[in-house]
C-alpha cells in the first residue's frame, strides 16, 4: 500500500521534472509571451501591453538595428528591460543632447549593443548606463497583442456628447 | 510498414528532445564539467584542466568574494571567461599600478562584479573592459580535478637551479 503510494508519488515528481524542463527549454530557445510594464517604450509598447518575444535571433547572433529586445537589466540582475537597439558592436553612436555646442559621440564596443527607449524622454537606457553587453539579450519582441479598446463617449468642442467607434 | 518505421522515428525524436531539454537543464541549472584554456588563472588553475562548475550560487545570488567564476566574455558572448571575484557592487577597487604616484580608484557599479585573474601579468580581465554585469555569470567553479604532470629531464635540472623540488604527480 505505502509502496504503491511511493511509487506513484514517485513517477508524478518524475513527470512534473521532465515537463518541466520540456518546458523550459521551450521557453529558453523558442519563445514565450511576455507583459512589459513601464513608459519608456510609449507609443509602440504601452504599460501593460501582451508582446510575443521569440529567443532564437539571440542564440544565432541575429538581432539586427531597429529590434525590440528584453535584455538583463544591467544594474539588476534580477530584473529585465525592454528597449530597443540602436547601434550593434562597433557603431558610433552621438551622445550629445540637441542643446550642447560640441557634438559628442562614442563607438559601441565590441561584443556591446547601445539601447534606448522610444520614449526618450521618459527611459534609462543606454544613455545612461552605457553600451551593454550582447550576453544579457534574452530575446527580440516580433509581435505585439492589440487589446480591443472600449470607447468612451467624448464632449465635442461645441459641448455635444458624441461616441466614437 | 511505412507507418511503423515512421512511428518509430518520430518516438526516436521525441525521446532525443525529451532528454536533451533535461540534459540541457540539468546543466544550467546544477552544473556540469568544464575545461578551462589560457595561462590567466595561474598557479591555480592551469591550461585545459578540468573543473566542476555548479551554477546554483548565481541563481541564487550567492557568488562571493573570492569565487572563480566562468562568465559570459563581455568582449565577444560566444566565449566564456573563467576569473575571481575580486568585488562584489559597491566595493572599492584601486584601479592604479604601484607605479603611480597617486592611488587612483573606482567603485563597482550596482549589479556589477570585477573580476580578476590570478595571474595578473597575462590576464585581459576587469582592468582592461571594466566591471561586468552579474547578469554575464554563468556558474562557480569549486573542485579542480587534479592534473598528472609528467616530469622530464629538463623539468628537472630547472628546478634544481631554482632549488624546487619537483613533483611528478598531483
Amino acid at each position: 500500500m505505502l509502496r504503491g503510494v511511493l511509487g506513484k508519488s514517485f513517477r508524478l515528481v518524475g513527470y512534473t521534472i521532465q515537463y518541466g524542463c520540456i518546458a523550459h527549454c521551450a521557453f529558453e530557445y523558442v519563445g514565450g509571451v511576455v507583459m512589459c510594464s513601464g513608459p519608456s517604450m510609449e507609443p509602440t509598447i504601452q504599460n501593460s501591453d501582451i508582446v510575443f518575444a521569440e529567443n532564437l535571433s539571440r542564440h544565432f547572433y541575429g538581432i539586427q538595428r531597429g529590434d525590440i529586445v528584453i535584455a538583463k537589466s544591467p544594474s539588476d540582475p534580477k530584473s529585465n528591460i525592454c528597449k530597443r537597439v540602436i547601434g550593434l558592436e562597433g557603431d558610433k553612436i552621438h551622445t550629445s543632447s540637441s542643446s550642447d555646442f560640441f557634438k559628442s559621440h562614442s563607438y559601441v564596443p565590441m561584443g556591446h549593443v547601445w539601447l534606448e527607449g522610444d520614449n526618450l524622454q521618459n527611459s534609462t537606457d543606454s544613455r545612461y548606463y552605457g553600451p551593454i553587453p550582447y550576453g544579457l539579450i534574452r530575446g527580440r519582441i516580433f509581435f505585439k497583442y492589440m487589446k480591443p479598446r472600449i470607447y468612451e463617449p467624448m464632449e465635442t468642442a461645441s459641448g455635444v456628447r458624441a461616441s466614437g467607434g
